[in-house]
């Protein structure tokens, strides 16, 4: 999936004026993400390439919530997903990078969506247990971390892209769940959020990445509630034009894509009621290029796929009418969790 | 094509390397790639010195070349760390030349790995706070400049006398809501243990500097989560209690005044002390109301939450 951004910006019918006529493009942003995979000629086409994995996982996503599940061929997404598939069971961002945990995830993530297991085990021998062995290869089994490669940094992200994997795979258990969730409570700071890693400023991004672990291993008791959810509530902007948008620290700007990683957040701790939601329906739907399709972290600026599955994903939780609904801890459509998980 | 494929084809230093192109799998219309001619030439060649785990100075050069062109392609990054090692190359320079990288591609994750195994092997912080500082001349909430920060803090033992808690002083007085500074800071003076909170003096310090803070911008929340942390952490005989902060939030925020309240934080802060006394429940009420009326609306749920958990006003208050 391209990552170009553009050619559209957000906000180009101008939306702030009239607020109550907004409403979502569902045709044009599929026909957008449609269409991102005939622009190879950009630029920016391989700049981003370190991100394609990513990229197919979220258009398909947000296709999916879209209600628009079938517009990306199958076989051709599959086919690509496993060309990015190592000897050792991770997965790289496109063919010939290393593997890494944040493709991996992606990676199991875009074949569950497509009910692929079936084919993982067809097309590699032992495909799955492959892949729940890399995913465990990152742990440290002193302070239960997970690493991002074999080389790697420790980000409370790739603890939430392997039980996010794992659970999935039906493959949780191959890991030290409670070691993991030790390492998560270290990085809780004072004001109920958490960081990257322990002593990290807190961060609506790593906030939803823990979240996302402690709902897995149903440890969200370790969670001063009342506090993280005060905290996560706080982000959202009350004035200015950014109004009804979330940002992700203190005094940052606001940003489409915490419409997701704190609302995702507030849905997890069952406090999402703790926002004003039509406020931030607005924002996000001020966001849209109404034209050409797309979101965009805030008006004005160009649209990408990213922004737009986060934006799509945000008004999905919202209980936007005509969206399928999402699922809060794996940002997947709520209707496949639920057949894997059984949940 | 082949005019402009000459950098590497045309050199006599690479005409031992047979290029590989890029292979995309089998037909993969999603991921076929179209590069500029420049780039498809030099990764053509990075495939084929990483098939030979080639680690030369010419192999070092190519990846800067790869990663100038595209600084976030993590693949390139790492094979590039491991010829600097395999090479014993000076790295000092590798520094030198990553600090250019750095204030060019200010969210890029991969430079800061880098920079963290490199300084690392280099046993020595020398020169690494004033880079930082050039750093935050152009965004001082990076989040991987001041998460890189706190490695080097514990790394190299900047605890305390080494300038740390000054270049963040400095940093607010520029900008006194920077939450990445207010955290740092918090990093610095309790970071390195528990006993940090027991320490009379440190937090005497603390609570003053907070409250300084506040009178300068009385709406900036971090120096109001700074004062909750201390009294949530403190303990022993630097405990702080709820209660004692309540002439300082009533500066801001007084239920006798309703209307002139010049804080949202501080009225947060006195419902809560209020809250603590049964006997003043009804104020309590009578602040969260204002704030779900008046002073912060849009979080008027979570308001009526606070409310109900009062003791005596329709709701049981829950354990702390």
């Amino acid at each position: 999936m391209a990552l170009v951004s553009g050619p559209g910006r957000g906000g180009s019918g101008g939306g702030h004026t009239l607020p109550e006529e907004l409403h979502l493009y569902i045709d044009k942003h599929v026909h957008y993400i449609q269409t991102l995979d005939t622009r190879k000629d950009e630029y920016e086409y391989w700049l981003t390439e370190h991100l394609r994995l990513n990229g197919l996982y979220w258009g398909l996503t947000a296709l999916h919530l879209l209600g628009r599940p079938d517009v990306l061929k199958r076989e051709e997404v599959l086919d690509f997903v496993f060309s990015c598939m190592h000897e050792d069971g991770g997965f790289g961002a496109a063919p010939g990078h290393d593997a890494h945990m944040l493709y991996t995830a992606s990676a199991v993530q875009i074949l569950a969506t497509l009910d692929a297991f079936g084919d993982l085990e067809t097309r590699v021998c032992g495909g799955r247990m492959r892949i729940g062995q890399f995913i465990a290869s990152l742990q440290d089994r002193k302070t239960g971390t997970i690493h991002g490669d074999k080389y790697g940094e420790p980000d409370t992200r790739f603890i939430a892209c392997a039980f996010m994997a794992l659970s999935l795979l039906c493959l949780l258990p191959i890991i030290n769940v409670p070691l993991s969730i030790r390492y998560i409570q270290s990085c809780a700071n004072p004001d109920g959020g958490y960081g990257s890693s322990p002593g990290a400023e807190s961060h609506s991004g790593q906030i939803f990445a823990c979240l996302s672990a402690l709902s897995i291993a149903n440890a969200l008791r370790t969670v001063n509630t009342d506090r993280l959810a005060g905290w996560l509530s706080e982000r959202q902007i009350t004035s200015g034009p950014g109004v009804g948008g979330l940002n992700g620290r203190p005094e940052k700007k606001e940003d489409v894509c915490y419409s997701w990683w704190v609302l995702s957040s507030l849905a997890m701790l069952s406090r999402r009621h703790w926002v004003d939601g039509e406020a931030l329906k607005r924002f996000i739907l001020s966001c849209q290029d109404e034209v050409n399709g797309g979101i965009s972290d805030r008006p004005g600026d160009m649209v990408d796929v990213f922004h737009t599955v986060f934006g799509v994903a945000g008004l999905s939780l919202l209980g936007y009418e005509g969206l399928e609904e999402v699922d809060p801890v794996y940002c997947m459509p709520r209707s496949i969790t639920r057949r894997i998980l059984g949940k | 094509m082949l005019e402009k494929m000459a950098k590497y084809s045309n050199a006599e230093e690479w005409a031992d390397i047979v290029p590989i192109p890029q292979d995309d799998g089998p037909g993969q219309p999603l991921a076929a790639i179209a590069y500029s001619d420049d780039y498809v030439e030099a990764m053509s060649y990075l495939r084929a010195v990483m098939a030979n785990n080639e680690m030369s100075e010419r192999a070092l050069h190519l990846t800067e070349d790869i990663i100038r062109m595209n600084p976030a392609h993590y693949t390139v990054w790492l094979y590039r760390s491991r010829i600097l090692f395999a090479t014993s190359s000076s790295l000092p320079a590798e520094i030198t030349w990553l600090n250019t990288i750095a204030l060019k591609y200010q969210k890029n994750y991969q430079i800061w790995h880098h920079r963290h195994t490199i300084v690392d092997a280099l046993n020595s912080c020398t020169g690494e706070q004033d880079f930082l500082s050039q750093m935050f001349e152009l965004d001082m909430k990076n989040y991987h400049v001041w998460s890189y920060r706190q490695w080097l803090v514990k790394r190299f033992d900047l605890w305390e006398g080494k300038g740390e808690l000054e270049a963040v002083e400095s940093i607010l007085e520029r900008d006194v809501r920077n939450n990445s500074a207010w955290n740092h800071r918090w990093y610095l003076v309790f970071g390195r243990g528990e006993s940090c909170f027991e320490d009379k003096e440190r937090v005497r310090r603390e609570v003053d500097y907070a409250k300084e803070a506040i009178h300068l911008a009385p709406q900036n929340q971090s120096p109001w989560n700074y004062i909750r942390g201390l009294i949530r952490q403190t303990k022993g005989p630097a405990a702080l209690s709820l209660a004692s902060f309540k002439q300082f939030a009533s500066e801001f925020a007084s239920l006798d005044d309703p209307d002139n309240v010049t804080s949202s934080h501080a009225l947060d802060l006195l419902a809560e002390i209020l809250a603590e006394r049964e006997g003043d429940a009804a104020d309590a009420a009578k602040a969260l109301d204002l704030l779900a009326k008046k002073y912060d609306p849009i979080r008027e749920n979570y308001w009526k939450y606070r409310k109900s958990l009062l003791v005596g006003q329709g709701g049981v208050k829950a354990a702390a």
